[in-house]
Formats: C-alpha cells, sequence, structure tokens
C-alpha cells in the first residue's frame, strides 16, 4: 500500500482508474474526436502548470499568471492586428508579436521575482497585486490603443497554432521537456530546488538565493506567455479576459501532480500527470451533462483532497 | 541468467503510450461499448442541442436558460448544457464537445462577439446549425442565426420617456448612465441608444457621468458611489441592465434620495432587460421605466431555428427582437408581455 501511495505515478494511476470509471458510462468519451478536445484544451493548462511547477518548488506562488496571459495576448494583438496593429499585415509582425508576448511576460516575472527576493517581500502579497496591476494595465492598453477590449484579424501564420493542434501540442511539448531537461539536468534546476528545501542553507552553500527566486518568476512569466501564445491562436482574438478562470486548475494541476506547496519537491512530469487527471475530470464530468457547478464544486474538492493527500502520503511514506 | 523484470517506468509508459495511441487511432469507436453517443438523428428529427451559456449570473439569463430547456423538453429534445462563468475557452471546449457528441444544433451565448467566431467555423466544419442568443457575433462570414434585441431602438424609447419626465421638470437633469461590457454589442447598442435619446433632449438633460461596469454589480455599485459623491443633483439615471438596480438602491438608499415616483426629491429611473426586479421595483413606483426584451420568444425562435434548418429550410441571418419599453404610464397594459412580471407572479 505504502509503495502504492508513495510511488511517483500515483497521479498517473488515478488518471487509469478515473479512464476506467468514464469510459463504460459516459457518451462520447472514448473516441478520436474527444481525445483530440482534450488534449487542445490542457495544452494551455499544461504549460501554465509547468511554469508554476518551477515556482513552487523554490517555495513560492505565482497568482499573476493569469494577468500576464491577458497583458501578453493584448501586447501580441496590438502588434499584429490586422487593422490598427502596429506591424499589422507585415511578414515580421508575427515573430515580432511572439518575441513582444514572451519578453511581456518575462518583465513581469522579473518585476515579481525582484520584489519578492531583493525587497523581501511575501510572493502571494506581490503577485496578487501585480494580478490586479498588470490586468487592469492590459485593459486600459487595449481600450487606449484600438477603443475595444477584443483585437482581432491575427495573422493567419499565428492562427495556425490554434488551428492546428499537432502545432499547438508540439509548442507545449517542446516547452515541457524544456523544464523537465531544465529541474532534471542542469545546476540552475538543482539550485531550485535547494532554495525550496532550505533558502539559509542554499544561502550558505553558495547558491545565489535572490538570482534563483528572480529566475524561476521569470520562467513562469515566459510560461505564461506561452499560454497567452495558444490561448489568443485558439481564440483567434487578443483579449485581456483570456485565462481568468485558470488559475485555481493551474496550482490544483502542480498540488494534484505532487508538487509540493511549501517547496523543493516536484516534477514537470508530476504535472502531466495532475493536469491529465484534472482535465479527464472534466471532460468526462461535462460529458455526463452535469452542471457546471457541479463540476467546480467537484473539482474543488478534488484539489482539495489532493492537498490533504499529498501532506498524509508524505508523512505516511516517511513513517514507512 | 535470471530474466531482467520488467521495470513499473517502463511498463506504465508504454501502457500510458498504448492508451492514447488507442485512441488516436480511433480504436474506441463512437459506437463501441462504453460510448454511447445517439445514432444520429434522421432527416429532418432534431434530438440533440447543444446550449451554451457565457453566465447565468443573472434573472435575464436563467429565465433564457429554462425557457430553452422547457421548450427542448417539450418538443422531445435532449438538451446538453454548458456554462463557461466568462471564459471563452471555458466556452469553446463545451462547444467542441457539443460537435463531438454531434448534436443537431447549438445555442450559444457568447463571451464577446469576436470569440465567438471560431466556435462558430468549428460547428460550420462539423455541419451543425449555429444560433446565438441575444448577443450577436461581430461581422463575420461564418453560417450562423443571431436572435437578438435591437438594444438601440428599445433604449432609445425608454430612455426618451424619461426625457419627456425630465422636461417636465422645468428644470435641466443631469444624467448618469451605468454601461455594460463594451466588448459585448448589447452594451454598445445600449449605450448608444441612450446617447441618442439625449442628444435629440438638447439642453434639457446632461450627461455627467458614464460609469463601465463591466456587467459586475460591485464596480456599478463603487462607480454610482462615486458619481453621487461628485454629482449631488443627479437627477436621472439609466443603467444598462436591471440586475445593476439592487447597487443603484442601496446608494440612492443611502443618501436618502431613494424616493417613488410620486415623491420629492424622486430621480428618474430607467433599465434595460424587463427582469422580475426592475417588474417589482415599477410596481412599488421607484424605478420610472425599463425596456422589456422578450427573452421567451428569443429562445422559441432559437430552437424553430435549428428545426427549420435540420427541415432543411433556410435559416435568417438575423432575427429581431423588437421588443417595447414599458413605463409608469402603460405598465398595467402592457406587463402581461414583460417576462419579468410572469417571473416575480410565480414566485408569490
Amino acid at each position: 500500500m505504502s509503495r502504492i501511495i508513495g510511488s511517483e505515478f500515483f497521479v498517473l494511476f488515478l488518471c487509469l482508474i478515473a479512464f476506467a470509471a468514464f469510459a463504460p458510462f459516459t457518451p462520447g468519451f472514448v473516441s478520436t474526436g474527444n481525445f483530440e478536445n482534450l488534449l487542445t484544451a490542457c495544452l494551455p493548462l499544461l504549460v501554465l502548470a509547468t511554469g508554476q511547477t518551477m515556482v513552487l518548488i523554490t517555495g513560492g506562488i505565482d497568482l499573476s499568471v493569469t494577468a500576464i496571459i491577458g497583458l501578453s495576448s493584448v501586447v501580441g494583438a496590438l502588434v499584429m492586428g490586422g487593422e490598427q496593429g502596429w506591424l499589422g499585415g507585415s511578414p515580421m509582425a508575427m515573430p515580432v508579436a511572439v518575441a513582444g508576448m514572451l519578453a511581456t511576460g518575462a518583465l513581469v516575472g522579473l518585476f515579481n521575482g525582484a520584489c519578492i527576493a531583493w525587497l523581501r517581500m511575501p510572493a502571494f502579497m506581490v503577485t496578487l497585486t501585480t494580478t490586479m496591476f498588470f490586468s487592469g494595465l492590459a485593459v486600459w492598453l487595449a481600450k487606449k490603443v484600438v477603443n475595444a477590449e477584443s483585437i482581432y484579424h491575427l495573422p493567419p501564420a499565428f492562427l495556425a497554432l490554434g488551428a492546428q493542434a499537432w502545432m499547438a501540442l508540439a509548442l507545449a511539448v517542446f516547452a515541457t521537456f524544456v523544464a523537465h531537461v531544465l529541474l532534471a539536468r542542469t545546476l540552475l534546476g538543482r539550485w531550485l530546488y535547494a532554495v525550496g528545501h532550505n533558502p539559509r542553507a542554499s544561502l550558505i552553500s553558495g547558491v545565489p538565493v535572490a538570482g534563483v527566486t528572480v529566475g524561476a518568476y521569470v520562467l513562469s512569466g515566459i510560461f505564461a506567455a506561452m499560454a497567452a501564445i495558444l490561448l489568443t491562436a485558439r481564440l483567434e482574438t487578443g483579449s485581456p479576459n483570456h485565462g481568468k478562470a485558470l488559475l485555481l486548475d493551474v496550482i490544483g494541476a502542480a498540488v494534484i501532480g505532487g508538487t509540493s506547496l511549501f517547496g523543493g519537491k516536484g516534477k514537470v512530469l508530476w504535472t502531466v500527470y495532475g493536469v491529465l487527471f484534472l482535465s479527464l475530470i472534466s471532460n468526462g464530468l461535462n460529458l455526463l451533462n452535469l452542471s457546471d457547478f457541479l463540476i467546480t464544486i467537484i473539482k474543488g474538492v478534488v484539489i482539495l483532497v489532493a492537498a490533504l493527500l499529498d501532506v498524509w502520503r508524505t508523512r505516511f511514506v516517511r513513517g514507512s | 541468467m535470471r530474466p531482467r523484470p520488467l521495470r513499473t517506468r517502463t511498463f506504465l509508459t508504454a501502457m500510458t503510450a498504448v492508451i492514447v495511441m488507442a485512441a488516436l487511432t480511433g480504436c474506441g469507436k463512437p459506437d463501441a461499448p462504453g460510448a454511447a453517443t445517439q445514432p444520429p438523428a434522421a432527416v429532418g428529427q432534431v434530438k440533440t442541442i447543444g446550449v451554451a451559456f457565457e453566465t447565468l449570473q443573472t434573472e435575464f439569463w436563467v429565465a433564457g436558460f429554462d425557457k430553452l430547456k422547457a421548450e427542448c423538453a417539450a418538443k422531445g429534445i435532449t438538451m446538453l448544457e454548458g456554462v463557461a462563468d466568462g471564459d471563452a475557452s471555458k466556452q469553446f471546449d463545451q462547444v467542441k464537445n457539443f460537435i463531438n457528441r454531434k448534436v443537431d444544433g447549438i445555442i450559444i451565448v457568447p463571451k464577446d462577439g469576436k470569440t465567438v467566431i471560431p466556435m462558430i467555423k468549428a460547428a460550420n466544419a462539423a455541419n451543425i446549425p449555429v444560433v446565438l442568443y441575444n448577443r450577436p457575433a461581430d461581422a463575420t462570414d461564418a453560417r450562423h442565426t443571431a436572435v437578438a434585441p435591437d438594444n438601440f431602438a428599445i433604449t432609445r424609447e425608454t430612455v426618451t420617456y424619461l426625457v419627456s419626465l425630465a422636461k417636465k421638470t422645468g428644470r435641466k437633469q443631469k444624467a448618469m448612465i451605468l454601461m455594460g461590457d463594451l466588448s459585448d454589442v448589447n452594451a454598445i447598442g445600449r449605450r448608444d441608444g441612450f446617447e441618442a435619446a439625449v442628444k435629440e433632449a438638447g439642453d434639457a438633460v446632461e450627461v455627467v457621468a458614464r460609469i463601465p461596469t463591466d456587467w459586475n454589480q460591485e464596480k456599478a455599485l463603487a462607480g454610482v458611489q462615486s458619481a453621487m459623491q461628485a454629482n449631488p443633483d443627479i437627477g436621472l439615471i439609466f443603467t444598462s441592465s436591471d440586475f445593476m438596480f439592487p447597487s443603484i438602491k442601496s446608494v440612492l438608499s443611502n443618501l436618502g434620495k431613494w424616493k417613488k415616483h410620486n415623491e420629492p426629491g424622486h430621480i428618474l429611473l430607467g433599465g434595460f432587460d424587463g427582469d422580475a426586479t426592475a417588474y417589482q421595483l415599477m410596481a412599488d413606483g421607484y424605478v420610472d421605466a425599463t425596456g422589456v426584451q422578450d427573452v421567451y420568444w428569443e429562445a422559441e425562435q432559437a430552437i424553430q431555428v435549428i428545426l427549420d434548418a435540420k427541415a432543411g429550410r433556410p435559416a435568417p441571418v438575423r432575427i429581431d427582437d423588437k421588443g417595447f419599453a414599458i413605463t409608469q404610464a402603460n405598465l398595467k397594459e402592457m406587463e402581461s408581455r414583460m417576462w419579468g412580471a410572469v417571473v416575480a407572479k410565480n414566485k408569490k
């Protein structure tokens, strides 16, 4: 029993159980179309949760990811939007816009990290206030420049990221793979874990704790911007409202996967399992035609149980 | 030499890969056991309709949702439901689920007029008729039908009545408008209708506050408070949706300005939707007028469009809900046509 519960594949077991539970009773669950829908729907969440994982490993939290999505989406659309975009119609529109979106995410992450690492402000407070600030900035920017909240007529090359499932999948897999390699194979990855385990001991050991913390938030910002690329392409619109409802799912997926809210523990692969499990639950319950409110309640309970299970699992395995 | 045991990680990875590959190659076909989708409906027969609402935040949307449910039940149609809570991406997932379930029609209340366009295109690709309920899309060549009110005309009629009352006071009235989410074409139409009526009023009315509420009651409350602080002599308030009346009432009550239409110090109040709250406030004498959109008629039309499409009849691009303004002057005569009055009386 302790081997199963303590196994790093525990959530994958849960995914298989969920699949087996839904398959016989849920109309349309086991079909190519549904799996394609499931896959495309969970990709932005996967990218977001991967970025969040790196922050959680350091013992922090980034609540501003949804604001980064909105701001990045607006920035990108303002650059490449067909009618009033700064580079609208130009062949350079898309690459500049994508670079701008990633830079936006990185800059917001840099701001967050700097406040947390160098000004010693609590991560919860910093990222909560930057959520408000950058959400408002995104709306202001859109209304100021184009007098509308949604910006349309994006280049077909950019929209292909949303229309072609394989392109979105390639981007998400690439981002996740890079994060996995970074955490598992690089010095920065080891430092991220060290800071999460014990920042004081890490500092004494020569780890640049402040720089590592800033780096984690910059990475989280970049990953949020990548999620913005996927969402903006999928909905063919730049909008400050994209991804607003994703925050609980992002943190929930990372926690369900096994990343600890207390820092020092987490893996990209675990987050993949967490995203898969949460997406399976949402998809299955949706196909069962349950009311949306009931689905939200169930997801909340699942995330709470996952968090409790994580605490119990850690104690149980240590005791064994 | 003992054979090496199969490593757990390898086994699980392989198993997961097998399941994913099996699904992606279509080994789980829609008609396999445990994947019990309905068989496709015969030509002309509508068995399932997918209904994707942006929100059920207000009485209006709840009334529309319930009416669609009742209409489907009456016609023996199964209704699949989805509520996106303002998340366009979630709404897209819900629409794609409907498409995967091979529904006979999809009714959408979009988050905004632009993000719904890829959803319509996805349904077009699957040859499923799409109806936009109450909120039209932005200009697009994607095939769909919009059943929506003429927000401009109804609002203009309502505010023109308020202006006529303002003129009777003999003094210039300061006015405030609570605007909705301006990514919603309904909000834009109502704002424009208000501005047009006020412009026609000439010097009788001066707009001193335009509150952007984003269809949020807390923002409405804060906006009205600030506006009344800056302009305590505001004499006319129009809200782009009746669901914000409680916020207005809260502020005016605290200021001692919540008066009936026949009491001194009454502030002219107008709204839009015609919900139960507005009806009760009108019956009690606090609200002077509201623009009524026929939510029940719109629901009936939305389903009829799908029935017609299935029967091979061409679907119009737009069906207009003409609506009307209900005022203190015609309340008794028109209340039977006001859906909010029906809801309010059913509650008693």
